[in-house]
């Protein structure tokens, strides 16, 4: 109601514009938060340079060695190095084998992740369930390659690996993945069901207001959306499958080259023995009786780049997913 | 959307109770695998643990005279030999697994901090991708770094003329050891730690670390008083995964933990980290070519039983330790 | 429906084209026949090279040989499993069933690092220092060293440990002090990198490129000559096992090529290993 002028009561300026601090400085915490937060930089710093070493190693050693051609030729066996041939067909063994084992664990994972988070009566068979694969993430590979090795030599899993004989000799590419994929399936498991309880409730109540059943709002709601945790654990599981080492020495019979059971296309190769680039580093190293260093070495920076591939492809269609996230 | 009302009223199983049978089916399969799996196991095992009684599990005579003679008696078709006391085994097992799991929980444990809290922007996207990569990378890769590279190394560098004198003829210093074994473990296992708590870290609702940072708690404190503490299960779920990890490594260990079965005596004093020894896994493939031998078959069944019990009692401690956090509401 | 392709179609293209990658695995002869093999795992690599040299030969055979050991490989024949075996211990009474031809012959050969100027030992001498007796060098004549020994071994399922074991050990185990590796290649690494380091080694991983020093036993060189003509004292038969009933003709035939034939020969010096009856 004053009838000052205007230039009288000038309006008030905006006060000075908060200082921005982007984060807390760690100058006015106490000794030991100091000393704790420089131990885990240091930790940091050294994790990464151990990673660095290791896998720079490999880099620089396979690099010294690797030639195209060793990807696309088979092995032969020959008593001068330079004519050995490459490791086509453990590069492809190892794929086969992922692929296999991968497809046996990813669909039974994830239905017994589903089951375990959205069913899971009886609770007594949801806890044994849960020990069970509790238990098989702890089982040794070797453990593992022990059973395989005495249940496919029974004669009733005959169509699995070939027999010579009528006696079931057990060795395989079936045996292997099968054995395999339980190696697997606790990891695809863990995380399947972890991404489905990430999920709040309310989605799931929001579906079934809509009218739809338990099992199509696994399949069309919530499977999607943890499509990032499905993902991380086939890269975990295919991770773990390609590294190891005890089941193929002892499941798929250590040929050089693809030993198929049968002339039948698919199935005589999967019946049949191989090996697979773990097995072939293994071999050729100094651990083995190959005697080619070069080549193993070549091999294994062949193997460190599929795990390279694997994580950074990974990587990039989790964030794809994530990004079309509910949140 | 209508459809399904009405199917669910006119068949006699819905949609749902056909599905929660099917996956209820699969589940008792796999479940039934792994029932005849530890079954098959201890059947194998019997023949061992029966002769032996539970002198199996300690000490007395050399390991590996015993692995011979019973290897050899089941070779030459003689009366079956199956003494065998595996307690060098076992507390090779207990220590190389023990003290990896402890290195690698207190560094894991720092770096996750790290990787969530406190790196800045640009090292936190390097440093994710490089621990998913070393966690996938094979054992036997790991295996050829520490044959190649850190067992030369320890055997050339770490261990002096004076050591090896002092303990020859019983062992050898020769750099595959105990510490060798320990570092490439922790190095194997901390990925997976790491990978596990910054991901249970990440978790924990950002509101309660604003409460905390809006008392005026610093952001060092904070995170360790309110999120690691909150995150407890997670951080019980990766050790747990990563001993598990750490136990069934066979490959690997066989190549760089000396392959004698002797018992690591830690009153020798620094010697106690150069002492060659061999854990349980590595024993198993070190002789699977030895499985021809009925006794010695039976044996590394039997080794491969106590394994798999290890494996079991793992998750149940998992879990009984899990019990006690249940009460502050966590998820667990 | 969702722009771009569904999960469905994805997952298909996905498996089509992963079922298309064991079809590039190159499917076996319609006619040829598996000979199946098992045995020795040191044997596997120069045995891979004689079975492509049969196969070059004789089109339609084919090999499939499983490394398991050379004890597992004569349970095998025994019990019908495997029509061949190959072994490096000489027939035992516990093989019966089985008959055995000898292959070809190899040594076993002490090495010792070039640092160390050791280049003779006797029998006796390399007992006492596996057996754990002689715990350093200035206690063995000949060396430089004043060390102490660091012995390099096999592991106890290894042939050559077998081997080592009845020839130079006289049966006693080798002492614990002897550091155990899984394969020849190890014990080459392990005394290339380590000066004061001594050990026994296959004749195919002793050689020039090695980077380890093969000393001689009782005086005799460890070298083809002296492995062919019996003189130096660790040569060893290999042996090719198979079923003393029914056994396979075509495995027999392969047998008397291994033994017999110019091309097996050559593959065979090629390896490292010492022919015994090729012409």
């Amino acid at each position: 109601m004053s009838s000052a002028p205007a230039s009288l009561i000038a309006a008030p300026s905006p006060p000075p514009p908060a200082p921005v601090r982007r984060s807390e400085s760690s100058a006015s915490w106490r000794l030991t938060d100091r000393i704790g937060l420089g131990f885990a930089w240091l930790l940091g710093l050294l994790f990464c340079a151990i990673a660095v070493a290791i896998v720079g190693y490999f880099l620089v050693e396979g690099l010294r060695y690797l030639r195209p051609n060793l990807l696309v030729t088979n092995p032969a066996a020959s008593v001068s190095e330079s004519q050995t041939g490459g490791f086509l067909d453990p590069l492809l063994g190892t794929v086969i084998i992922a692929a296999m084992a991968m497809a046996i664990a990813l669909p039974t994972g994830i239905a017994i992740a589903v089951w375990l988070s959205e069913f899971g009566r009886p609770a007594a068979l949801a806890r044994v369930a849960e020990s069970g694969i509790e238990m098989l993430a702890g089982t040794p590979s070797v453990v593992l390659a022990l059973f395989g090795t005495l249940l496919f030599e029974a004669p009733a899993l005959g169509f699995l690996s070939q027999t010579n004989h009528g006696i079931v000799l057990g060795q395989s590419f079936f045996a292997a993945a099968a054995m395999l994929s339980l190696v697997a399936l606790p990891m695809v498991v863990a995380t399947v069901r972890e991404g489905l309880q990430a999920i709040p409730s309310h989605v799931r109540e929001a579906s079934y207001a809509v009218g739809k059943t338990k099992i199509a709002t696994t399949r069309r709601v919530l499977l999607p959306a943890a499509r990032p945790s499905v993902i991380t654990g086939a890269m975990l599981g295919v991770g773990r499958v390609i590294g190891d080492t005890a089941i193929v020495l002892l499941l798929l019979g250590g040929t050089l080259t693809f030993s198929s059971a049968t002339s039948t296309p698919l199935l005589g190769t999967l019946r049949g023995t191989g090996d697979t680039l773990t097995g072939y580093i293994y071999y050729n190293a100094p651990t083995g009786d190959g005697n080619q260093p070069s080549k193993a070495y070549a091999a294994a920076f062949v193997l460190m780049l599929i795990v390279l591939t694997l994580n950074v492809g990974v990587d990039f269609a989790v964030r794809r997913s994530r990004a079309g996230g509910w949140n | 959307m209508d459809d399904d009302i009405l199917l669910e009223e006119e068949q006699g199983w819905s949609q749902d109770q056909r599905a929660e049978y099917m996956l209820g089916a699969l589940v008792c399969v796999v479940v039934a695998l792994l029932l005849a799996m530890l079954i098959f196991v201890f059947h194998e095992a019997w023949p061992s643990f029966a002769h032996n009684g539970f002198a199996w599990f300690g000490a007395g005579g050399s390991v590996d005279s015993q692995i011979q003679a019973i290897f050899t008696s089941g070779d030459l078709k003689e009366a079956a030999v199956y003494t065998f006391h595996a307690w060098p085994l076992i507390w090779s097992t207990i220590l190389t697994t023990g003290a990896a799991v402890v290195i690698a929980f207190v560094s894991s444990l720092f770096v996750a901090v790290f990787i969530v809290e406190f790196a800045p922007v640009r090292l936190r996207r390097v440093l994710e991708p490089v621990v998913r990569l070393l966690a996938s990378v094979p054992s036997v890769i790991y295996g050829l770094v520490g044959v190649l590279v850190l067992v030369p190394f320890i055997g050339n560098h770490l261990v002096t003329q004076h050591e090896k004198a002092s303990v020859t003829p019983i062992i050898q210093l020769s750099g595959s050891s105990v510490l060798a074994a320990v570092l490439i473990l922790t190095v194997m296992i901390a990925p997976i730690m790491i990978a596990v708590f910054a991901e249970g870290l990440r978790a924990v609702p950002r509101g309660w670390l604003e409460g905390s940072l809006a008392l005026g708690v610093n952001r060092w404190r904070t995170f360790w008083k309110v999120a690691v503490r909150t995150a407890r299960p997670v951080l019980v779920a990766g050790t747990v995964l990563a001993t598990a990890r750490a136990l069934g490594e066979a490959v690997m260990l066989s190549m760089v933990s000396g392959g004698v079965g002797f018992a690591p005596n830690p009153a020798d004093g620094l010697i106690f980290l150069f002492e060659p020894s061999r854990p349980l896994a590595a024993t198993i493939i070190s002789n699977t070519e030895q499985l021809s031998s009925p006794p010695m078959k039976h044996t590394l069944y039997a080794i491969a039983a106590v394994l798999l019990f290890s494996a079991a009692m793992l998750s149940l401690i998992g879990w009984a330790a899990k019990q006690p956090m249940k009460r502050y509401g966590v998820v667990a | 429906m969702k722009k771009g392709m569904t999960l469905r179609s994805r997952t298909r293209t996905f498996v089509g084209l992963l079922a298309a990658i064991p079809a590039l695995a190159l499917p076996a002869a319609a006619s040829a026949t598996t000979l199946f093999g098992s045995g020795s795992s040191a044997e596997q690599p120069i045995l891979n090279v004689l079975f492509r040299g049969y196969s070059q030969a004789h089109h339609n055979i084919r090999f499939n040989f499983l490394p398991d050991g050379g004890n597992a490989g004569v349970k095998d024949v025994q019990a019908g499993r495997r029509e061949f075996a190959v072994n490096t211990r000489p027939p035992l009474p516990s093989d019966s069933g089985t008959t055995q031809f000898k292959l070809f012959l190899d040594g076993l050969c002490v090495a010792v690092n070039p640092a160390n100027s050791l280049s003779d030992l006797s029998i006796a001498q390399a007992k006492d220092i596996f057996t754990g007796v002689d715990t350093s060098w200035s206690q063995v004549g000949g060396s430089n060293l004043t060390s102490t020994i660091d012995p390099v071994g096999r592991n106890s399922s290894a042939g050559s440990y077998t081997f080592f074991q009845s020839a130079v050990l006289g049966g006693k185990t080798q002492s614990s002090n002897v550091h155990p590796v899984t394969s020849d290649g190890l014990v080459a690494t392990a005394v290339h990198g380590d000066p004061n380091a001594i050990g026994y080694v296959g004749l195919a991983h002793s050689g020039k490129g090695s980077g380890i020093k093969p000393v001689a036993l009782n005086g005799v060189a460890c070298d083809t000559a002296n492995i062919k003509n019996e003189t130096y004292p660790l040569f060893r038969f290999i042996w090719g096992v198979v079923p003393t009933s029914h056994p396979s003709l075509q495995v027999e035939n392969f047998i008397e090529w291994v033994r017999t034939s110019k091309t097996a020969g050559q593959i065979i010096s090629r390896a490292g290993a010492v022919p015994a009856f090729n012409r």
